[in-house]
């Protein structure tokens, strides 16, 4: 089960960075949220327990390791955010240069 | 000892940055001329002395007051100030001296103001700003207590120098050399700092209380070199020392002021005083001997020579600085007690001539508009005072009885004649001395002879008298270094020089001011240095008109040149490497993840013989089939947005592979995250769709179409970066699975006490809201500035750009008028769905407030609250359309709702620091007051974060909605096709 798991994980974070190297300026969006998930599914595999319980005071079975899930929730909104950040400076590059393909968007340069 | 008034001493300098700053208020700065504003501000550095001078009788010899602060205590950091006579004695120069140079300050700008409209505010108070900046920075670099305060003063000093050197910004000069300056200076920080850190590790502590007594093991230990030669680096670039002495001379295009203060009495001794208080440590070797003597003997000869054929009375001064600042490196590298002796007369006697001299020159600069030797002369007439001060002042530069400079000169001829330096030295250095000597001698003749008598050369100049206070002010320094040379022995000066020596020394020291010793062989070398000055004198017109034609490229200057022109050149080719496509920064940054997982990820600890077990239907079956189904749902939603060639569709697996991750979630099992992974997800699509909109569709077709026109080998080179990142995560992953269950140092502890310190059963809550809360609070804060820059970024910066004329006034009038417009990009929806939306909005207020109400002992929380409210504005954003929802929702105001919550996060925090001692730590208010609530609701700060967590989330979440959802002039292109 684990190799199923670390599979899916190592697919989806592949199929992210392969979406956030796209020109098309949505599927890079895309790719970013892509990639937010393959990592919190990371941080989850980072937990310490084989976890039978969620984490409560007073469950009996083993509980699933907390620490990661703090990690992970917040990263949760925090990605929110900065994707609507991102979206709405993809929103003014693309306005502003009249394409939503990354390589006629040059003036990153200095 | 921790001593709370040292810190009075800088702070003090605090207080003038903080009153000038004030007199650049308008009324202020028209009732007070800049000329009170100096005498005004003057007071802070000398209260500042009297602050030093009050605590000389109380310093003891042996032990130095401190005063130590905590930093960061688990790092061993620590803020802290060390006061010694040898600080005392740098304390007192820079505050002294910092007083004359303020009131100067206060006239040499009035002057300038005069030929301006008298009733015009002043702008002056900058410069005033700055110098009062460096002089606290100063002050504490003499008084630092450890090696980081010594640092970040010492970088401070740099800055402060920086500024004032290009003070006046439209003189392409000034800022050239305000650029040199901090090119040089800025290095050698960054070598000192290496070199301290270095000091600081071989020691044990960063704290010079413990350094100075670890002499020993510094000398012995293998790295004392490299701590020798970058602390030698940092001192001799801000000492000014050969071949980084060229940034002195360049900074004369600070105002004169500023040249008297930082870059004649202070700044540039900011190294001699590094090196002598690192004495006991890095000191009594032979490479401290070679390294200062030969750099030290250099820096003294080119000074000495170049300022000779200056005919800028700036630039001559500042060379003649070089030199003696040649001389002081010299002096500490001798390590004999005869050398420190001579080290603090030095210090005194140059910072009191040479502030004078330049005070003078500055008067004369304003008085007949040049400070050209060519065009002066004869101005005895004009200014009497300033001839009599710059005559005693360029007698004690020269060296000649009975003047200050003269005893320097005195002891340091001694010196070059002991018989403790090696023999070649005990030829070199008396040699070099005298010339240098001689070679100093003719200048001060010149600067006194060619501005104030004979004839003047230039008829057109038309000197004014200069004011009389300013005139005075120059004189102080310059009376003073006579007064101290005429008085037989005056004791407790002695007594204090010869405490501030033996700190560098290490021993005491005896320090004797008598100017008449018997004729020795110092004496005789001196008459020699000052009979070969004289006929330097006499020659000077000829040999000065044969050296000024030395060819200008054999000067350090080429040096730097080339050092310019290398960083430019680097900068050429990372410009060429920086080739501006997104992309391929991208796939830079995501391989050399790759690489650093592999580099240092300790793969090979892995236990690789660990047997894998692929997916079996046993007991827990049902959870397994659930298990496989999310990942393929995850993997397949993923793969199917590359695929799908419409962006919407590609919007809509995405959702459904965010959706299999929540599963995924549930399975770990992690209910509170799975619930805000489930929330986020459907919101995080709600965002895409609305930002869609935005998109013109013709662009975002042309920009699919490349997806499948792209040439091969870029999807092959992506693919394969893809394949490697999978592989790499997927290890990682794969030996986070398999190495389960391990011992957790943190989680224990967390639910052990949950209940307990939090009163939350949820223990992940309880890390959000109570052990780690303060990381929330900021976290919630980003999200409000993620809110705020989107608001910011498609209302303000594309409305500057041009890029569609949206403004308020037209926005307004669109909400008000346009009645029939409903639902997202002006599509009908029909009136079940609204009635849906109108249920779902108070519906989602309900389910969100009991998250936060009973959140603490069940799946849910804040956060997710915010976003199921936020889900259903979205909902209605979706529906009815932007207008329609501005019309109705008039209560949801972004930016009252962001800050109600972060206020109301830092209220409540600060409320249970007040009750506990600990910020947003947990208190149960109810019980506290004593009213009765319903069970398992609890109104504790945990509650109240909640709420704030929500309301920020809700702010931030509704202004990405309603800027995404406001109809651009892009929408109206997408909707007529």
């Amino acid at each position: 089960m684990e190799l199923l798991t670390a599979v899916a994980v190592g697919a989806l974070f592949g199929v992210a960075i392969f979406q956030l190297l796209r020109r098309n300026v949505v599927r890079s969006a895309i790719g970013l949220i892509l990639l937010g998930n393959a990592v919190n599914l990371f941080l989850l595999s980072t937990g310490a327990y084989d976890g039978r319980a969620a984490a409560y005071a007073g469950e009996l079975a083993q509980r699933s390791d907390a620490l990661p899930q703090a990690l992970v929730l917040t990263a949760i909104v925090i990605s929110m955010g900065g994707l609507a950040l991102a979206m709405a400076m993809l929103y003014i590059v693309s306005a502003r240069y009249r394409t939503s393909d990354l390589d006629e968007i040059t003036g990153l340069r200095y | 000892m921790t001593d709370w008034g040292l810190v009075l001493i800088p702070a003090m300098c605090l207080v003038g940055l903080t009153g000038s700053v004030l007199l650049a208020v308008p009324p202020l700065n028209l009732r007070l001329p800049v000329r009170r504003a100096g005498w005004l501000l003057s007071l802070f550095p000398a209260g500042s002395s009297v602050l030093i001078l009050s605590r000389l009788p109380s310093l003891s010899a042996v032990s130095p007051q401190s005063f130590k602060l905590d930093w960061i205590p688990s790092l061993g950091l620590t803020a802290g100030l060390y006061f010694d006579h040898l600080s005392a004695l740098f304390g007192l120069l820079i505050t002294g001296i910092g007083t004359l140079v303020v009131i100067y300050a206060g006239y040499y700008f009035d002057q300038s103001a005069s030929s301006r409209s008298t009733i015009s505010p002043w702008r002056e108070w900058r410069f005033l700003a700055f110098l009062f900046l460096f002089m606290a920075a100063m002050v504490t670099v003499v008084m630092a207590g450890d090696v980081l305060t010594l640092f970040i003063s010492w970088e401070l000093t740099s800055v402060a120098s920086f500024l004032l050197i290009g003070y006046r910004q439209q003189d392409q000069a000034a800022r050239q050399g305000a650029f040199k300056s901090l090119l040089i200076t800025g290095a050698g920080g960054v070598a000192l700092l290496l070199g301290l850190l270095v000091l600081s590790s071989v020691t044990g502590s960063g704290e010079f209380a413990h350094i100075l007594t670890a002499g020993d093991l510094v000398r012995s230990s293998p790295l004392y070199l490299l701590a020798l030669a970058l602390v030698a680096l940092g001192a001799f670039t801000k000492s000014a020392q050969f071949p980084f002495h060229i940034w002195l001379p360049d900074a004369m295009g600070a105002p004169t002021p500023a040249s008297a203060y930082l870059h004649s009495a202070t700044m540039v001794k900011a190294g001699i005083f590094l090196l002598a208080r690192l004495n006991p440590v890095l000191g009594f070797t032979d490479e401290w001997f070679w390294l200062l003597t030969a750099v030290g003997g250099i820096t003294m000869l080119t000074g000495a020579s170049a300022g000779f054929r200056q005919n800028d009375l700036k630039a001559l001064l500042a060379y003649s600085t070089i030199s003696q600042l040649g001389v002081l490196i010299m002096l500490i590298g001798q390590d004999t007690e005869i050398a420190f002796k001579a080290l603090v007369i030095s210090i005194l006697a140059h910072a009191l001539y040479k502030s004078a001299l330049f005070m003078l020159v500055g008067i004369v600069d304003h008085a007949t508009g040049t400070r050209d030797l060519r065009r002066l002369g004869g101005l005895v007439r004009t200014m009497p005072i300033a001839f009599l001060a710059t005559g005693v002042a360029a007698m004690s530069m020269a060296g000649l009885p009975p003047l200050f400079g003269f005893l320097a000169k005195e002891t340091l001829l001694a010196t070059a004649t002991h018989p403790n330096v090696p023999p070649l030295a005990n030829v070199v250095l008396p040699a070099t001395t005298v010339i240098a000597g001689a070679l100093i001698l003719a200048q001060a003749g010149v600067v006194v002879w060619d501005s104030f008598l004979g004839r003047p050369r230039d008829q057109s100049l038309h000197p004014h008298r200069p004011p009389a206070f300013m005139c005075l002010v120059a004189t102080v320094p310059a009376v003073l270094s006579l007064t101290i040379g005429l008085l037989p022995e005056p004791e407790p000066i002695a007594s204090f020089l010869a405490n501030a020596a033996a700190a560098v020394y290490g021993s005491k020291v005896k320090v004797s001011l008598a100017l008449w010793n018997g004729i020795t062989v110092p004496l005789l070398l001196s008459a020699v240095a000052v009979c070969s000055g004289m006929v330097l004198f006499v020659l000077r017109h000829p040999l000065r008109e044969r050296l000024s034609r030395t060819d200008p490229r054999w000067s350090a200057n080429t040096l730097y040149r080339w050092s310019v022109g290398l960083i430019d050149g680097s900068a050429f080719v990372a410009t060429r490497l920086q080739g501006g496509k997104l992309r391929t920064y991208m796939a830079t940054v995501i391989l050399g993840m790759l690489a650093l997982v592999f580099g240092f990820g300790d793969l090979a600890q892995w236990h690789w013989e660990t047997p894998l077990t692929l997916p079996t239907l046993d007991t827990t079956g049902e959870i397994v089939v659930l298990r496989i189904f999310a990942l393929l749902v995850v993997v397949t939603g993923a793969a199917a947005t590359i695929g799908l060639p419409r962006d919407f569709w590609a919007v809509v697996a995405l959702g459904s592979s965010g959706m299999a991750v929540a599963i995924l979630m549930v399975l770990e099992p992690a209910p509170d995250v799975a619930l805000v992974q489930l929330v986020a997800d459907i919101l995080t699509v709600v965002i895409l769709v609305l930002a869609l909109a935005r998109l013109p569709r013709s662009q975002r077709q042309r920009a699919n179409d490349l997806m499948f026109l792209q040439s091969r080998a870029s999807l092959v080179r992506d693919s394969l970066i893809a394949v490697a990142a999978g592989a790499v995560v997927a290890l990682v992953t794969l030996v986070g699975l398999t190495s389960r269950p391990r011992t957790s140092a943190v989680t224990p502890y967390y639910e052990d006490t949950a209940k307990v310190l939090a009163g939350t059963k949820d223990i992940v809550g309880a890390i959000l809201v109570d052990y780690r809360a303060l990381d929330t609070l900021i976290e919630i804060a980003v999200f409000g500035l993620a809110g705020l820059g989107v608001y910011t970024l498609l209302r303000h910066a594309s409305v500057k750009a041009g890029d569609h004329n949206e403004s308020d006034a037209t926005d307004r009038q669109s909400i008000a008028g346009a009645q029939d417009v409903f639902g997202i990009a002006g599509a009908e929806t029909s009136s079940f769905v609204h009635a849906l939306a109108y249920v779902s909005l108070p519906l989602a207020m309900v389910i969100g407030l009991v998250h936060i109400m009973y959140g603490h002992d069940q799946p849910g929380d804040g956060f997710t609250a915010g976003v199921i409210i936020s889900l259903a504005i979205g909902f209605w954003y979706v529906v009815f359309g932007f207008r329609q929802v501005r019309r109705q929702l008039t209560w949801l105001r972004s930016a009252p709702l962001i800050a109600t919550g972060l206020l109301l996060a830092i209220a409540s925090g600060t409320a249970a620091a007040c009750h506990t001692g600990s910020f947003l730590g947990h208190v149960d208010w109810g019980e506290v007051i004593g009213i009765s609530l319903p069970r398992g609701f609890a109104l504790s700060t945990s509650f109240l974060f909640e709420v704030a967590i929500c309301l920020t989330v809700l702010g931030s979440a509704s202004y990405i909605l309603d800027t995404l959802g406001r109809p651009g002039a892009t929408e109206h292109e997408s909707a007529g096709k």
